[in-house]
């Protein structure tokens, strides 16, 4: 079992004043790594309408290299306005995954729509930066990964990777909607794909991660990481229904690869669970894995999905 | 080509005079033909009604070869809609069919509802083992859908297999636009083409976006159904098209028939007068013509089409005259 120190919780977004658009949560952390900081891109919200209804920005906030504890900045707006209207991404732009490729940063990011008879759909985007992933603008005004007959909706938690001279996205993908006590409710498993240049995908067409808890397990957020010869992912899961609470909620699971295609799930080895008590007591979700100065550490949400805000462990001892 | 002209035969179905499944009463819209040895089965788009909503639904007819009589209609599903949060879980509109072996190939242009426009789409397939009679969707998702530079409402496809390679003409959205502040949402679409080896994997030509037919009425024309027949040595395609807003009512701005030609299948030169297929005053196409369906049989060509109201009260027939 790998073994993570907690180090606390890193941002809370209800500290944050004079951006109407940061409001609450702070999802889905993505490093991009600079000489004096470490920029974590995260999706945020403003205050719901009048119904209920959310939509979702992408961020970020630089930390201090030599104090990941530290804010050193806080973006002045999300780094991509939402789309038009009528089109995938019109109502929030979430979660987002960034990478270095010549003089620009990728950004891979979940596009959000709404639905008359479920809440939501979901595809993913691409926007590029060439100001060091201040700002990013669309590749183009559709998706870059829409839907096919066996990924029909909610394509969504990209994790944008660079391996062998080949651009891979870990992402998820809807299975069905779920009607539980009325409400439909998502259920997705962790798929691949592969491009040369980023814009053509093709796809692995399979589930990467079988089910442990149950049949309709929704898997969410593979973050893949290589170390001594390994790939590493950890991900995380929920049960499909009743999981907006710490019995049916996110944890965090891990599987292993020599191939990129083929992994083999051991989820006692994940080494990080639920705290007795605070931020992280319910649930756990979202993890994001990055080296930093010889360390290797762990971003990830806490309870309701982050709504208060993400936090760090660090390894002790080796990914391996 | 200058002596082509389109004959009209008249409305030759009326929905309404039929039963249809799932209580489906009026529409019969997008006539497109499968042919048998002893007959002509025309599958067309009706509508039953879901909460208020249509949703549209896929029937067919089968006619006698003269293309008057009729032998019966559809009495079941013939094409389920999609599950809850599926692309075609709100309507099938329209359904294009294609033989390929002992199967019938279906694309079907699913319909979801959204939020702040009406309607999402995308391009479906459904196989038919039983010679048309039923189809069964290959997946919950769709073949051809919104890409990178095809933000949305790819639809109406129509596929023709040339040459050993499986040709799909088809519609994408290049956006919603309110004509005022207040207005409802409406869309412009253009027709583009795709390929395929094996008429599941798409590749849309110059990557998506790449409207081949010219417009004539300007950059805010919708132009919708595109179907191919080879006629003589000549790729020609039959489509409708019509202005982006206030196009529901008459006054000159609702779907007319388009044409162009093209002897390679990738140069196309619009001639939508040659031949020339229009509104006749005071009959059930006075006030627009659309969804054009151009087939062979028994050495002539014909055209199925919708008149006024999208097809409420039926379809009708034309005949090519050389």
């Amino acid at each position: 079992m790998f073994s993570w120190r907690k180090l606390g919780k890193v941002f809370t977004p209800q500290d944050v004043t004079g951006r109407d658009w940061l409001s609450e949560f702070a999802q889905a952390p993505a490093t991009l790594i600079f000489d004096d900081f470490v920029r974590v891109y995260f999706s945020c919200r403003p205050a719901a309408d009048a119904q209920g209804r959310y939509v979702s920005h992408s961020a970020y906030i630089d930390l201090s290299r030599q104090n990941l504890l530290e804010i050193k900045a806080i973006a002045q707006q999300p780094i991509l306005p939402l789309g038009g209207l009528g089109v995938f991404d019109e109502y929030g732009v979430y979660p987002v995954s960034v990478i270095r490729h010549k003089q620009q940063v990728l950004a891979y990011y979940g596009g959000w729509t709404r639905c008359e008879s479920v809440p939501f759909n979901v595809a993913i985007g691409l926007a590029l930066s060439t100001d060091g992933g201040q700002t990013f603008q669309r590749a183009g005004l559709g998706p870059v990964l829409g839907y096919t007959p066996d990924e029909p909706f909610v394509i969504s938690g990209p994790k944008i990777r660079r391996f062998n001279g080949l651009f891979y996205l870990w992402y998820i993908a809807g299975r069905k909607w779920k009607r539980v006590n009325g409400r439909p409710e998502p259920v997705y498993k962790i798929r691949m794909a592969w491009s040369a240049d980023g814009l053509q995908w093709t796809r692995a067409h399979k589930d990467l991660i079988e089910n442990r808890i149950e049949d309709d397990e929704a898997q969410a957020s593979p973050d893949v990481f290589f170390s001594h010869g390994k790939y590493h992912m950890f991900f995380s899961y929920r049960f499909s229904s009743d999981y907006r609470n710490k019995t049916g909620g996110y944890r965090i699971g891990y599987a292993s690869s020599t191939n990129l295609i083929d992994w083999q799930r051991d989820d006692s080895k994940a080494g990080i669970d639920v705290s007795d008590e605070g931020w992280d007591s319910e649930m756990q979700s979202y993890p994001h894995v990055f080296e930093l100065d010889g360390r290797i550490y762990m971003a990830y949400l806490g309870n309701q999905v982050g709504r208060e805000g993400f936090g760090l462990a660090v390894l002790d001892g080796e990914l391996r | 080509m200058d002596a082509w002209h389109w004959q009209k035969l008249g409305k030759i179905f009326d929905p309404t005079e039929h039963h249809l499944a799932l209580q489906c009463i009026e529409y019969a819209q997008s006539p497109q033909v499968l042919v048998f040895d002893q007959f002509v089965r025309v599958y067309f788009s009706t509508r039953s009604v879901d909460q208020g909503k249509f949703l549209s639904q896929v029937a067919y007819v089968d006619l006698q070869r003269d293309l008057r009589q009729v032998i019966g209609v559809s009495d079941k599903v013939v094409i389920p809609l999609g599950d809850l949060g599926c692309f075609d879980e709100h309507g099938i509109f329209p359904v294009n069919v294609v033989r390929h072996g002992e199967l019938v190939y279906a694309y079907t242009s699913g319909w979801s509802r959204r939020v702040s426009v009406s309607v999402e789409t995308g391009i479906g397939l459904a196989i038919s083992q039983d010679q048309g009679c039923s189809f069964k969707r290959v997946g919950d998702g769709p073949v051809l859908g919104a890409s990178l530079h095809e933000p949305c409402l790819v639809v109406d496809g129509f596929v023709r297999h040339v040459n050993g390679t499986f040709h799909m003409w088809y519609i994408f959205g290049t956006g919603w636009r309110r004509s005022s502040q207040d207005s409802t949402p409406e869309r412009t679409y253009k027709i583009g083409h795709a390929t395929s080896a094996d008429g599941i994997q798409w590749d849309k030509e110059g990557g998506g976006a790449h409207q081949i037919v010219s417009d004539r009425l300007g950059p805010d024309e919708c132009q919708a159904l595109p179907c191919v027949l080879k006629i003589d040595a000549r790729f020609h395609m039959f489509f409708c098209y019509r202005e982006s807003f206030d196009f529901r009512k008459s006054g000159g701005r609702g779907y007319r028939i388009g044409h162009a030609w093209s002897e390679d299948l990738s140069n196309w030169h619009r001639d939508d007068d040659h031949p020339l297929l229009d509104v006749t005053p005071g009959e059930w196409d006075s006030d627009m013509v659309c969804y054009p369906h151009v087939f062979e049989l028994d050495g002539q060509i014909y055209m199925l089409y919708n008149g006024n109201e999208f097809g409420r009260f039926g379809f009708g027939l034309a005949v090519l005259k050389k």
